[in-house]
């Protein structure tokens, strides 16, 4: 005997209801004057046992409905003996209907294998899975792609959900099993039935399972268990089974695991590198490859690379872009013909501009080295006639002018103390709508006005709160930096020493907040753990800190090798911000706000050519197209009939999505409680759920019957007690 | 006291032609058996009428006509005065009712219209009321100014204490040394068996006797429900029930009263009448008078 949903015996203190009504009952008394007492007399000196008899007889009849009531909706089971003992054998019964939720993991790296994909296979797992459940069982599918999406009603036409899920195609996404369970969890809400299985079908890879998020994990297990009241099978502490489909363990696979610019800015007729990078997996010799440059769809270079094994290697290829505009770029191995075909590939949208247009805001002066920006001037325009990627337009605190911002991408404050309120507000609304602006700090700098007036807790455009300016008794030097960033794309092959020799005497200090900001990203931080460069999303723009001088003044970074590619590829960075973004990863919606006169007719392709649906609406504030969450990747274009030329998206799979390592038992044995039942074969899911199958006989319907008759029987009590309400003629 | 004063007045408007149907069902009915119990005893001449046919020729008056030619029918003191007794329980069980319709003035109006069919017809109606004891009595006379002292005791009458039928009827019956009518109102809420032995006392002192029961709705019904508490009339302990509980029971034991009541009464050849207060006097006298 087992109890389905026990938190409901707390019911069965409404069994008590009857007395206590009976009770509250018998205090309400109604006095009437009576002649005929000698009736109740004589009636009461014979019947008074009987009387109480019936009394105790109605109220336990009364409180025998309410509890068998109760006890059917705690929905009691009765397990045969021999069923039970198989079940537990494998850890695994099923007590009456059981209420499904099938996850099925399609991320990107169930569309490896040769002969037959890994998401063929995993779907086999689930047809197996599918043909132990009995009717009367309800089952959602949810595919990992669909995750997010609008849930459906669950369904009762097993073969309608084998159907679907032979139906169900592979997706680009990657792999992330805690957001499945996830999802799994929430649709569990919207079944019914008793019993509850979250069935996870996935390709048995490693990528996917997150299995460093320990804390994530910790809350899923958490909510997996339940409350201590719920029994295991139940909605409320539902069963885990995981049908991993057991993969080959070493795949020799190629992929483009990324593909980007080397630099943040393009610039029309400026040759720019555009870096591929190759890695193989499994196998232990080298692979050759041939990866091609395609540029808007056509083919623009080859290379011919060899990949060592569980290695990487680049293939760069320097293009030049005649006119601005929007272009797409792919990377595409040539004929690969490996184990997973969709990494094969990787689109880019790319922004190609005439030049970059900042604005310098110095010190009180602007000539010479010794000004504020000196330094950083040389660096974007050594010869100082914009004629490369940056056009400059370099001016003194006192001649600036809010209307300067006009034509400016990106700003770089240096060292500019006491700008007056128009000023600052005017440098808000710039970030906010979009532009790029670098600060740098230095002796002039007053911690106190910053904060009140730049930063503002938080709402200013100013990415810190500024602490004090600090001079330590050893100079630190900047550590180690993340070289993925793209703040950082510009450093191109330079080796660590390239700025790790400069000396940082004297820099300011950031205040810690008393609630982190997801969007401060600290980029650089010097060797004792300070701060040195932070970038900050502010609006629809982007604020970069330098926590000292841009100058020589308080370090000599300027005098390093990597200052002119750092400040270089930061002020690019900070000015290459488009918005909405053009480059998206699966499952993410195309986003594109008109920027020519109104009215103008907006259409968008997909990869194939095939027209893609848009809807109006609103983006970030703005007018906007939206399109339906992008599911394949490659090249989408849109044309705007308000505005020359393509607008072109890409998507590509997040990096790392296409890593095929295998999922272990210690893997799984580091996320999921012990015991979880996990089947690697169809037949072993057969053979596991078999004696699961038609356990468990539940009695809610003999005990509603039983209130039922109890409910018949205490009307016949109480109609023999109370007799009728004769309204003829008296009997003679 | 003005009749109106106890009997409705619609009642009364009826009983004017009543009083024709029914001085004629009385004259028909009765008559016979006056002239049948008193066959063989001497009576009080009173007068002369014209003979009638159909009339008995046994009381034609033979010297009369042997003088006069004129066919004359003797007529009797006896046999034009009937000598009932309204015997009107009084005890507190009678109180019972919504005011202005208690069992009381139900059989009190009742009590009102027989005597004054009675004296419209020249019978002679007396009064006697009780509870516990008999509380007054008037002896039966026939005059509209008797009848009308009569309605004054019947208005003063009042709900009184314990229902005592039995002792009330011994006493009566030791009064009455002639034959009679007793017409007793009650609801009968007392002991059955010493109710019938009184009963059978009276008709041993030649009095028919008819009883009228007078019930309210509700001791038939017993429409109570829920927690109850019954108050008594004539100070019985209070009794607190679930009405719903024992109604049937009531029930079952009311009506078992009612069967010895009825199998009492026809034992000792008295005519049993229930009368439930919500019903119209008229047809329970029309009622009465038809049984006769």
């Amino acid at each position: 005997m087992e109890f389905l949903t026990p938190i409901l015996f707390g019911g069965l203190a409404l069994v008590s209801a009857p007395v206590i009504i009976h009770l509250l009952h018998r205090r309400q008394v109604r006095p009437v004057e009576w002649a005929a007492m000698r009736f109740l007399e004589e009636m009461l000196i014979r019947q008074r046992r009987r009387l109480r008899i019936n009394e105790w007889l109605l109220l336990l009849v009364r409180a025998a409905i309410i509890a068998a009531i109760v006890f059917a909706m705690v929905r009691p089971a009765l397990r045969p003996p021999g069923a039970a003992a198989a079940g537990a054998g494998a850890g695994l019964r099923r007590s009456g209907r059981t209420a499904v939720v099938l996850l099925l993991d399609d991320s990107l790296t169930t569309q490896s294998g040769r002969s037959e994909s890994a998401f063929d296979a995993l779907k086999r797992l689930a047809v197996a899975y599918l043909a132990t459940l009995a009717p009367g069982d309800e089952v959602s599918v949810i595919p990992l792609s669909r995750a997010a999406e609008p849930a459906d009603d669950p369904v009762y036409d097993l073969e309608a959900v084998r159907a679907a899920v032979l139906a169900t195609p592979p997706a680009w996404v990657a792999g992330d099993i805690p957001a499945l369970l996830d999802a799994g969890l929430a649709r569990l809400r919207r079944h019914t039935n008793p019993g509850a299985e979250l069935v996870l079908v996935t390709d048995g890879r490693r990528a996917g399972w997150r299995l460093a998020e320990v804390a994530r994990w910790e809350e899923l297990r958490r909510r997996l268990r339940g409350p201590a009241t719920a029994a295991p099978g139940t909605r409320g502490h539902p069963r885990l089974l995981v049908l991993a489909a057991e993969p080959d363990p070493a795949p020799r696979n190629l992929t483009v695991a990324a593909f980007a610019p080397d630099r943040s800015w393009l610039t029309a007729g400026a040759p720019v590198g555009l870096v591929a990078t190759l890695r193989a997996e499994g196998g232990d010799t080298p692979t050759p490859a041939h990866v091609e440059l395609l540029v808007d769809g056509r083919a623009a270079g080859r290379q011919d690379v060899t990949v060592p094994a569980g290695g990487e290697v680049t293939a760069t290829f320097t293009h030049t872009f005649a006119l601005p505009g929007s272009y797409s770029v792919a990377a595409r191995l040539a004929g690969a013909a490996d184990y997973l075909a969709a990494d094969d590939s990787r689109s880019l949208a790319v922004t190609v501009g005439r030049g970059l247009s900042v604005l310098l805001i110095d010190g009180p002066e602007r000539a010479g080295l010794r000004a504020k920006l000196g330094f950083l001037r040389y660096a974007l325009d050594p010869e100082g006639k914009g004629a490369g990627p940056f056009q400059l337009n370099h001016v003194s605190r006192a001649q600036f002018v809010p209307s300067l911002l006009a034509d400016a991408r990106v700003v770089v404050l240096g060292d500019a103390a006491g700008l007056d309120p128009a000023t600052v507000a005017a440098l808000e609304r710039f970030v906010v709508g979009g532009g790029g602006l670098l600060a740098g700090l230095g002796p002039d700098t007053r911690p106190a006005v910053v904060n009140r007036e730049w930063f503002r807790g938080g709402e200013g455009f100013f990415p810190a709160a500024l602490g004090a300016a600090t001079t330590p008794a050893r100079a630190p030097r900047p550590a180690g930096l993340d070289r993925a960033h793209p703040a950082f794309a510009g450093l191109g092959d330079l080796g660590g020493e390239a700025w790790q020799n400069a000396h940082l005497p004297t820099y300011f200090t950031l205040l810690p907040e008393a609630k982190p900001d997801p969007d401060l990203e600290i980029l650089l931080r010097l060797d004792n753990g300070a701060p040195l460069l932070v970038e900050r999303r502010r609006g629809l723009g982007l604020v970069a800190l330098l926590t000292t001088t841009l100058n020589a003044e308080w370090n000599d970074l300027p005098l390093q090798p990597a200052y002119v590619p750092l400040v270089r590829s930061v002020v690019g960075q900070l000015g290459s911000f488009v918005t909405p973004p053009r480059n998206l990863r699966p499952g993410e919606p195309l986003i594109y706000c008109p920027t020519g006169a109104a009215g103008g007719a907006v259409t968008a392709t997909d990869p194939a050519g095939r027209l893609l649906p848009l809807t109006p609406g609103g983006w970030e504030g703005r007018d906007a197209f939206l399109s339906a969450p992008l599911r394949e990747p490659g090249v989408y274009t849109v044309q705007d009939g308000a505005s020359p030329g393509p607008r072109r998206f890409a998507v590509a799979p997040a990096p790392g999505a296409e890593r095929l390592a295998p999922l272990t038992d210690r893997d799984l044995a580091s996320v999921l409680e012990p015991g979880t039942p996990v089947f690697r074969r169809p037949g072993e899911v057969t053979a596991g759920l078999a004696a699961a199958r038609g356990s468990g006989r539940e009695l809610w319907p003999l005990l509603l019957a039983l209130a039922i008759g109890l409910l018949f029987l205490e009307t016949w009590l109480t109609r023999r007690a109370a007799g009728p309400v004769p309204l003829g003629s008296p009997a003679p | 006291m003005n009749p109106a004063a106890v009997v409705q007045p619609e009642v009364l408007a009826r009983l004017g032609a009543l009083s024709l149907t029914a001085r004629q069902a009385v004259e028909s009915v009765l008559a016979g058996q006056h002239r049948s119990v008193r066959h063989g005893l001497s009576v009080e001449f009173a007068d002369h009428r014209e003979y009638q046919p159909g009339d008995d020729l046994r009381h034609l008056d033979w010297l009369v006509l042997a003088r006069s030619d004129r066919y004359q029918i003797r007529r009797y003191e006896e046999e034009t005065r009937l000598r009932a007794t309204l015997v009107l329980d009084a005890s507190g069980s009678m109180g019972y009712g919504p005011a202005g319709a208690t069992k009381l003035e139900y059989a009190r109006g009742l009590a009102a219209a027989l005597g004054y069919l009675m004296v419209r017809q020249n019978d002679s109606v007396g009064l006697a009321t009780f509870d516990t004891a008999v509380r007054e009595f008037q002896p039966p006379g026939s005059t509209m100014a008797h009848y009308l002292q009569l309605l004054d005791a019947l208005a003063r009458t009042q709900p009184g204490a314990e229902t005592r039928l039995a002792p009330v009827l011994d006493e009566l019956a030791g009064r009455f040394r002639r034959r009679g009518l007793v017409i007793l109102i009650t609801d009968g809420f007392d002991d059955i068996e010493a109710l019938t032995q009184s009963l059978k006392l009276l008709r041993y002192r030649r009095q028919e006797v008819r009883l009228f029961q007078v019930l309210d709705p509700r001791e038939l019904d017993f429409p109570f429900s829920g927690m109850t508490e019954f108050i008594g009339l004539e100070h019985e302990p209070r009794l607190k029930f679930d009405a719903d509980r024992i109604r049937r029971l009531y029930q079952s034991g009311f009506a078992g009263h009612q069967e010895r009541l009825r199998a009492g009464c026809h034992a000792c050849g008295v005519t049993l009448e229930v009368c439930r207060t919500d019903e119209d006097l008229f047809s329970v006298l029309g009622r009465a008078l038809a049984s006769r």
